[in-house]
């Protein structure tokens, strides 16, 4: 936490804003999505490479948006935002992973799907 | 513990109205773990539809391909990275006291969210006129939920915003008021990163 400020117009919260990075951040995030856009249109990739490029797309705008958007860095100002975003991702991670997990497991045991209505998700 | 003594740095969080307490860093950092804990609800609502993105959990409706469309989805994401950004420029006229400044960021922010609203108003209306509702499937659940909950968040986004209209004029930039815009920037931008996830699984991946 910083320093308290004599006004809060000079306070480190106020004075991080900055134009170049916020539309910076906007025109990376709208490219990244715009390549993400091209590569599902197209489908040339099987299932699994296009989850992982699309994903891959995906992360990098969230750091984009980290760093850009929110200012995260190791700063006195940011630290605390950062170390607790940090200890907060394995949270988000097994999360989602472990429930697809599970129900991947049950539906490979228990849900026995006609060819005519597979398609491929998550839980294959 | 004591209210006499005087607050040393170990203990200045305990006397809030200490007046070399840091109040607008304290505001914004358990904003940014409310926000945490907000993202916990979409993690939640993101596991949940990828189990029920499914042929079996259809019942006999429609899923994602049959859905969404990932091209009408670029101009929601236009809208909202574009909401995102004005609002933060917004912010950038903070640091000079420009009070217009601030407050055109916040109007054109309010238009370009409404922009966003309209497109996923109509393509969940859309969806209910079909008969396809949340009620339909385990999978139309699933997905209205996790739209609707983005779409809440926008709108409640937009209340705070027409708070801060109010409070600007008014109030000036107090330390109360200050606080308020670096944590409604905070939530906005926060929009941004949920909608990332929610165009590239719901709109892309889905659509595959």
């Amino acid at each position: 936490m910083s320093a308290p400020a004599t006004s809060p117009l000079d306070h480190p919260e106020v004075r991080q804003a900055s134009a170049w990075r916020y539309i910076a951040g906007f025109i990376t995030s709208m490219v990244l999505m715009q390549a993400a856009l091209m590569v599902t249109l197209h489908q040339h990739l099987p299932y699994q490479e296009y989850v992982f490029t699309t994903g891959g797309l995906a992360l990098v705008a969230l750091l984009c948006q980290a760093a850009l958007f929110f200012g995260l860095d190791i700063s006195r100002a940011q630290i605390w935002k950062s170390v607790s975003l940090v200890l907060t991702i394995p949270l988000f991670i097994l999360s989602v992973g472990l429930t697809v997990w599970m129900f991947q497991s049950l539906a490979q045991r228990t849900m026995i799907m006609p060819v005519t209505t597979v398609q491929p998700t998550l839980l294959e | 513990m004591s209210t006499d003594a005087p607050p040393t740095d170990a203990t200045k969080l305990f006397h809030p109205h200490f007046a070399g307490h840091d109040q607008i860093s304290a505001r914004t950092l358990g904003f940014w773990l409310y926000m945490l804990s907000d993202a916990l609800i979409f993690t939640a609502l993101f596991a949940a539809y990828a189990v029920l993105n499914n042929p079996m959990s259809a019942a006999g409706g429609p899923i994602a391909p049959q859905v969404v469309n990932p091209v009408e989805g670029l101009w929601q994401t236009y809208a909202v990275l574009g909401s995102v950004a004005t609002y933060s420029l917004g912010t950038v006229a903070l640091k000079s006291g420009n009070k217009a400044g601030v407050m055109l960021g916040i109007i054109l922010s309010i238009v370009l969210a409404l922009v966003f609203l309209g497109f996923e108003t109509h393509d969940l209306l859309g969806l209910l006129a079909k008969g396809d509702g949340p009620a339909r499937s385990g999978y139309l659940s699933a997905f209205f939920i996790l739209i609707a909950t983005h779409g809440l968040h926008m709108v409640f986004g937009i209340i705070w915003m027409l708070v801060m209209l109010v409070q600007i004029p008014t109030m000036g930039f107090t330390a109360n008021v200050v606080a308020r815009l670096i944590n409604l920037r905070m939530f906005w931008q926060f929009q941004a990163t949920i909608w990332v996830l929610v165009y590239i699984y719901v709109y892309m991946i889905g659509a595959y």
